[in-house]
């Protein structure tokens, strides 16, 4: 989702590809192609006085698990500044120690920006000392109820750049597998910290969950 | 009109005398119209044709025959054997059809009893021209297996003369085929023999890495083999081949390299020759001949099904040369079908080889492509299209939903060519995924009445895929397309597809119907109408049907619609609690008993969609643990795979969270 300018972005890095074969985490139905999660970004600041929540709809559109991709779009529903819901298209890095591991690398983002974010979410405490140690390369994440991710936004998908948003930033991420909720924290340098992304897993109406899918040749 | 037939030049005699003299008794006559004919065909396709229309090739044929049975004065003779064979060279050469028509005339019996004479240049010719037929996949194949066939070839690879060496080397390129014809030929000492040829002219070397590479394609026991002769001296001398004067080596050393680590990668490790083949081939695309062009496939089989090289092509910049190539126009079909596929292959896996694809100019020559004249190039084009589709971010985009890219793939499904069809139908299939509002371009330029026509195919692999491409279409699709469909595609006719005698064709069926249900009302609508044909025939089909894939679109297809109303829920129940097609058991019993975990995932979805909380759940709940469900869930939460575990543990909740009486109720019932 989208934030406020503060100023301009800075470019990303060239990410450096984990060498471990550490297991990664298991396959969940609820985050596959066409699952779809709707909630809240909180907004505001320290420096903010008034609360500010944008709703947010977010529908999975890739998944290929053995390069840990993930993409999809998030849509911002109630944002201030624009006259339409904010589209973006998002990607996502799982992190499975195979291909991507908790620290980041780019982005701007700190081993210890890593660190300071992740402990933010309580099922990340147990593997906080393993991360801490060797960046978390020999936890088995198969048995994991938790998968971890980082979702970095790509482009606008129905306004133009000059919409006076960024998406300079990403979200570290956390999935349960239970039931299909993310927590998530905005991590952009030049914006307030720690903004909360909080969805639930779509129940259409309390009476069922869809499974669409699409197969590519 | 234009005329096929060329006319005959003034100061030829006319083409249809010049192939009746070919018969003439007159020796000198015959010798004379042979000769004419074969020059006038020598590099000329239109001519070949035209001849071969007119009968020519069983004529030459014929005199091939007479003079290698029948006496004339020797010198005659031989020049008519040579001659005979030459034309019939010519012929074959470079020409499918005139590689038939020499086989249809029965003539290669009597070119290889050329091989056998005393003449030297009876022997060439006949070997020359043997060679330029066995250049061809529809010239016979010959069976190794056969001991005479062996011993013959191995005649042919000792033989002093370097074109019947030449002729036996082409035809192991051309007819070794299986693991066991090539052992069977390994054992007999060919692979000693063509190592030998290292040492030999240019032709010898270049005969005997073609032959190489054939005897090597896909045998791990033979590469090992090879690999360890002489302590890899033999792979060492192909290794610096790759550098030789000539370009055909070069190419011909670089294709066998690629057969070695085709078969394992460990031969060729430390040696960073992956890096070197990929600049070698990109350094060989710029001859203009026939090297050129066929380091293009030898490019596309290197990285074919190879992540890693894939990435290794991107890094050495070999998008951009075949780019390049491309953008420099090119009018020969087999280089542009070659670099199609090169970059169809690069592009396979990974999205930042697509993207420097779609970002570059020659895109358009990959769409101009698709307007060409030959099928291969046509094929080509569209397996690259669909190759770059499969790029998730652009899907996302909607780069892909119009005119310049949908609407001559939309021609395409019309072409006379099935290959052609098929190859449009699976770059549609991809494209159709789009996210965007896009879909109704596709929609409004017919795309889903054609998909629904060949749905309606003859052809098993047509409506397969013309099945799946509606899939694709229906994935998040909005109502006004769904409907566009069921206006298309009555719920009969899907039925029709449901029970499809080819299991693909099934389960992409079932994979439509899961997309057709994700939420709208109408699509409800759609799969009750009829008197809900379309879920009897799904029960059916899961009931009796053992194909992992397609059960697992079957139920997820059940589960989907077990998320809308009480009757849409009941409906399902009654399709579950029937009993399986081969036993007493009711048939979600069996899913829930299962080895395949996803299997158990889904149809634990369906249970969860049925108990979520409603009117109608605990009703459905107490038939659902009269029948087993229940207890079985209890083992569940213990299942080795964690998401059955969790979907598992759901289940159970909810239907442990109902009222106590019907607790109690399942209680009495269980017991």
């Amino acid at each position: 989702m989208p934030v406020r300018v503060v100023e301009s972005a800075a470019p990303s890095q060239v990410s450096e590809g984990a060498s471990s074969g550490n297991t990664g985490p298991p396959f969940c139905s609820l985050l596959s192609v066409g699952q779809t999660f709707s909630g809240t970004q909180n907004v505001s600041s320290q420096q903010n006085e008034r609360d500010e929540a944008w709703k947010v709809n977010v529908c999975i559109q890739g998944c290929d698990l053995d390069h840990g991709y993930l993409c999809g779009t998030m849509e911002a529903l109630n944002v201030p500044m624009a006259d339409t819901p904010v589209v973006t298209f998002w990607e996502g890095e799982i992190v499975d120690n195979r291909n991507y591991t908790f620290f980041t690398g780019k982005w701007e983002a700190t081993r210890e920006d890593d660190i300071r974010h992740w402990t933010k979410f309580p099922s990340f405490a147990p593997l906080l000392s393993y991360v801490e140690a060797d960046g978390g390369k020999s936890l088995d994440l198969s048995s994991s109820q938790y998968i971890f991710m980082r979702w970095k936004e790509q482009y606008f998908v129905n306004v133009g750049d000059d919409c006076g948003l960024t998406i300079a930033g990403f979200y570290y991420v956390c999935f349960s597998c239970v039931d299909g909720s993310i927590n998530g924290f905005y991590y952009d340098p030049k914006s307030s910290p720690y903004q909360k992304l909080e969805l639930k897993s779509t129940n259409y109406g309390g009476s069922g969950f869809i499974f669409p899918a699409y197969e590519l040749q | 009109m234009p005329s096929s037939t060329p006319p005959p030049s003034a100061s030829s005699t006319h083409p249809h005398d010049l192939v009746s003299r070919l018969s003439s008794p007159d020796v000198d006559l015959q010798l004379k119209s042979l000769r004419e004919v074969k020059n006038q065909i020598i590099g000329n396709r239109t001519k070949k044709l035209f001849y071969i229309k007119l009968g020519a090739v069983p004529a030459v044929s014929s005199v091939l025959s007479r003079a290698s049975s029948f006496g004339c004065d020797s010198s005659r003779r031989s020049n008519l054997l040579i001659q005979s064979a030459a034309a019939l060279g010519s012929f074959a050469c470079g020409l499918e059809a005139g590689v038939q028509a020499v086989v249809d005339a029965g003539a290669l019996p009597h070119l290889l009893r050329l091989l056998s004479s005393s003449d030297g240049k009876v022997v060439d010719s006949g070997a020359r021209s043997l060679k330029l037929i066995y250049q061809s996949p529809i010239a016979p194949k010959y069976d190794f297996l056969d001991d005479g066939n062996r011993k013959f070839l191995l005649a042919l690879l000792n033989s002093k003369n370097e074109i019947v060496m030449g002729f036996g080397c082409g035809i192991i390129t051309h007819s070794c085929r299986t693991s066991a014809e090539q052992k069977a030929l390994c054992n007999a000492g060919v692979l000693d023999k063509l190592i030998d040829f290292f040492d030999g002219s240019v032709s010898q070397r270049d005969a005997s890495l073609e032959s190489l590479t054939a005897l090597l394609k896909n045998n791990c026991d033979i590469t090992a083999k090879f690999v360890e002769f002489d302590s890899g001296k033999a792979l060492d001398l192909i290794i610096k081949f790759t550098l030789d004067k000539s370009l055909k080596t070069r190419l011909l050393a670089c294709c066998c390299l690629i057969m070695i680590r085709n078969v394992s990668s460990s031969y060729l490790n430390g040696m960073d020759i992956e890096r070197k083949l990929m600049s070698y081939l990109l350094e060989l695309l710029k001859d203009t001949g026939q090297v050129g062009d066929d380091a293009a496939f030898a490019l596309a089989s290197l990285v074919e099904g190879k992540e890693d090289l894939q990435k290794v092509a991107f890094e050495t910049g070999a998008i951009d040369e075949i780019c390049r190539h491309l953008q420099r126009g090119v009018s020969c079909s087999q280089r542009y079908r070659g670099l199609l596929i090169a970059l169809t292959n690069i592009c396979a896996k990974l999205e930042i080889c697509r993207s420097r694809l779609f970002s570059s100019q020659a895109l358009s020559s990959v769409r101009d492509a698709l307007r060409r004249d030959c099928d291969d190039v046509k094929t080509a084009a569209c397996d690259c299209l669909r190759s770059l589709s499969r790029s998730v971010k652009n899907l996302s985009a909607g780069y892909f939903m119009n005119e310049s890219f949908i609407g001559p793939l939309l021609e395409l499904l019309h072409d006379p060519s099935l290959p052609v069809q098929l190859a449009a139908l699976r770059a549609v299939s991809n494209m159709v995924v789009d996210f965007t509002q896009h879909k109704s371009y596709f929609l409004q330029a017919g795309g889903i009445k054609l998909l629904v026509q060949l749905s309606m195919s003859m052809d098993s692999a047509l409506r397969t895929h013309s099945v799946w491409a509606l899939k694709n279409y229906m994935f998040l699709a909005d109502c006004k397309f769904k409907e566009a469909v069921f206006n298309e595609l009555p719920a009969s006719s899907l039925v029709s597809l449901i029970c499809d005698p080819e299991i693909s064709v099934r389960e992409q069926a079932l994979g439509l119907v899961r997309n057709i249900t994700d939420g709208s009302p109408e699509s409800y609508d759609y799969i009750l109408s009829e008197d809900g044909v379309i879920l009897d025939a799904i029960g059916r089909q899961l009931r009796y049907a053992s194909e992992t894939e397609h059960n697992i679109q079957g139920l997820y297809a059940l589960s989907n619609i077990a998320s809308v109303s009480e009757s849409h829920k009941d409906i399902v129940m009654q399709q579950l609690l029937q009993n399986a097609g081969t036993s007493d058991e009711p048939f979600i019993m069996e899913v829930l008993c299962c080895d395949d975990s996803r299997l158990r995932t889904a149809v634990l979805w369906i249970i969860i969609n049925l108990t979520s909380p409603s009117s109608g759940a605990p009703g459905r709940s107490v038939k659902l643990c009269a029948v087993g469900v229940l207890s079985r869930l209890k083992c569940l939460v213990s299942d080795p795979c964690l998401e059955v575990k969790l979907r598992a543990k759901a289940a159970l909740g909810q239907c442990m969270n109902m009222g106590e009486g019907q607790v109690e109720a399942i209680g009495f019932i269980i017991k």
